[in-house]
């Protein structure tokens, strides 16, 4: 499903982040990229969802070339295909949690009522229906963790990348994450996560960790 | 030499043009030599990435371009007053044997940078952009012409000679002076007419039929039949002189610059219907653009008819 050939990335000529990595996931596992910051885990992630074009090598995801389509193919294949979990969860934390999490569907221009369903359906399985129309500024990090989730999820997307999603969170906070994950895992989608959190490396629903370590994967 | 505030205007966006054009020239032979749609090597990313800049740059000249030929018209007409003789336009352009090509040039160039900023338009549209190299090929071509451009521009500001003598539109549109063009502009009205009315009718039947290469053709041939029938037939009847047939008299005050209007209507009706034989556009898009061709022809042509009928309504002759 998801194809890294022999991917390249340099930041500004100087900086290799990846040295020629080749990965390849199939649809509906749970992989956990392991390795410590600077290694390379959210330039795959980026890579991946089309947020970053290689500089050599290719991106290869439900066998479109993602790393060859224009930007603005790049951002529609993402709103259809991929949700993504930030480290620091990038929501727009003066708007409610309700308008932080339809904000991806506004582009497809869907009816009220089905948009409102969408939502619904998201904050009802992400357990924040309470929140709805708080500010997300006024919510704790571990809610403001869930309203992160459950944006990514909103547009019930095949691919799910998270990116340091537990940096930020207290034990109990994670272990609730990681039984979200196990949820999303069961619903057979694609979920890519990058951590040097220890508590994902002993899952019995992941299905492989793979160690970044200065550009390469092993 | 004249120089007065238009003329250094021209001149000095002339310039900012060349220097842009230039650097996006280089790039684009770059991309047409080097560039492979389907090799993910580290080039090939680089050149991707700076066709989008070099595409922006060219986009931006061109789109300048296009505006400022009216610009560069009402210059003409403009600097017409300081030239003994010039009662317009035309004798600017017949002041020097620069004149004649730079304004052959210019139109041609406004259809194909035209072209290139909808071919672009649909490149940008496209996944695989199947375009982009042709699009690169076209600019580098209207590069040329670009550069040709600018140096015949400027050298007819140049050369003209404030002191010397021109001719006025009347003797160089006269239908009585013997050249090629007096030929052409001196043909029997029926012949003008039925050449421009039927070929809008054939513009309206390739429309009914969606055929869009016939209805390419034929409004590349109406432009033609349009200009000439214009300066021959229509013009005269927009000045109410029978010998009158100068194509930039009726851009003037006097006229109640009707001649910018139905330029605008001619080029935008004609470019349109041009452009659908040249790019495979979606059904949709293709659609719009034979819509908009066909409202401007038409447009041009009840404006352009109008003419003779009121003077003919008014007077109970036509000229």
């Amino acid at each position: 499903m998801i194809q890294l050939h022999n991917v390249i990335k340099t930041y500004d000529d100087k900086v290799q982040a990846l040295k020629g990595v080749d990965l390849r996931f199939k649809e509906g596992e749970f992989i956990v990229l392991k390795g410590v910051s600077g290694s390379g885990k959210s330039t795959i992630l980026s890579l991946i969802a089309g947020l970053l074009k290689p500089t050599s090598g290719e991106v290869i995801v439900d066998n479109k070339k993602i790393s060859k389509l224009p930007d603005h193919f790049c951002s529609e294949f993402r709103r259809d295909n991929i949700g993504f979990i930030f480290q620091r969860y990038n929501l727009i934390s003066t708007l409610s949690v309700h308008d932080n999490i339809v904000l991806p569907l506004l582009p497809e221009n869907l009816e009220r009522e089905l948009l409102e369903e969408k939502f619904q359906r998201t904050v009802t399985l992400f357990n924040i229906k309470h929140k709805e129309e708080s500010l997300v500024k006024n919510l704790s990090g571990g809610e403001q963790q869930r309203v992160a989730i459950a944006r990514a999820n909103v547009n019930n997307p095949k691919i799910i990348l998270a990116d340091e999603p537990t940096a930020n969170l207290d034990e109990k906070l994670s272990l609730d994450f990681i039984e979200i994950m196990r949820g999303l895992k069961a619903t057979n989608k694609t979920i890519i996560l990058a951590t040097h959190d220890p508590l994902f490396f002993h899952l019995d629903f992941v299905d492989r960790i793979i160690e970044v370590k200065d550009g390469q994967c092993y | 030499m004249l120089l007065t505030p238009e003329i250094l205007t021209l001149d000095i966006l002339n310039l900012l043009f060349l220097l842009f054009a230039t650097v996006a020239f280089y790039f684009s032979v770059k991309i047409l030599v080097q560039y492979k749609a389907d090799e993910t090597t580290a080039l090939q990313y680089k050149l991707e990435k700076q066709s989008y800049l070099v595409a922006t740059i060219i986009k931006f000249i061109f789109t300048i371009k296009i505006p400022l030929f009216i610009f560069f018209i009402f210059t003409l007409d403009k600097i017409s007053t300081v030239l003994p003789g010039a009662m317009c336009g035309a004798g600017v352009v017949n002041a020097t044997q620069y004149g004649t090509p730079l304004l052959m040039l210019k139109i041609l160039n406004l259809y194909l940078f035209g072209y290139w900023i909808v071919l672009n338009n649909e490149d940008m549209k496209l996944e695989d952009r199947k375009y982009l190299k042709l699009k690169f090929f076209i600019f580098s071509f209207a590069y040329i012409l670009l550069l040709i451009e600018i140096i015949l521009q400027m050298s007819m500001f140049f050369s003209i000679d404030v002191n010397s003598v021109v001719d006025c539109c009347g003797s160089i549109y006269s239908t009585t002076s013997g050249t090629y063009m007096a030929d052409i502009i001196g043909a029997k009205p029926l012949y003008l007419l039925t050449l421009f009315y039927g070929i809008y009718l054939f513009i309206i039947a390739a429309y009914i039929a969606k055929n869009r290469y016939f209805y390419s053709i034929f409004n590349l041939l109406f432009m033609i039949i349009a200009l000439i029938s214009l300066i021959g037939f229509f013009g005269t009847y927009i000045y109410e002189l029978p010998t009158h047939h100068c194509p930039f008299c009726m851009l003037q005050k006097d006229y109640h610059y009707v001649g910018y209007f139905l330029y605008i209507f001619l080029f935008v009706g004609t470019f349109y219907g041009i452009i659908v034989g040249l790019i495979a556009f979606s059904k949709k898009e293709s659609d719009l653009r034979f819509k908009i061709s066909i409202f401007f022809d038409t447009l041009y042509v009840v404006v352009i008819t109008a003419y003779p009928l009121f003077y003919y309504f008014k007077n109970g002759v036509f000229l």
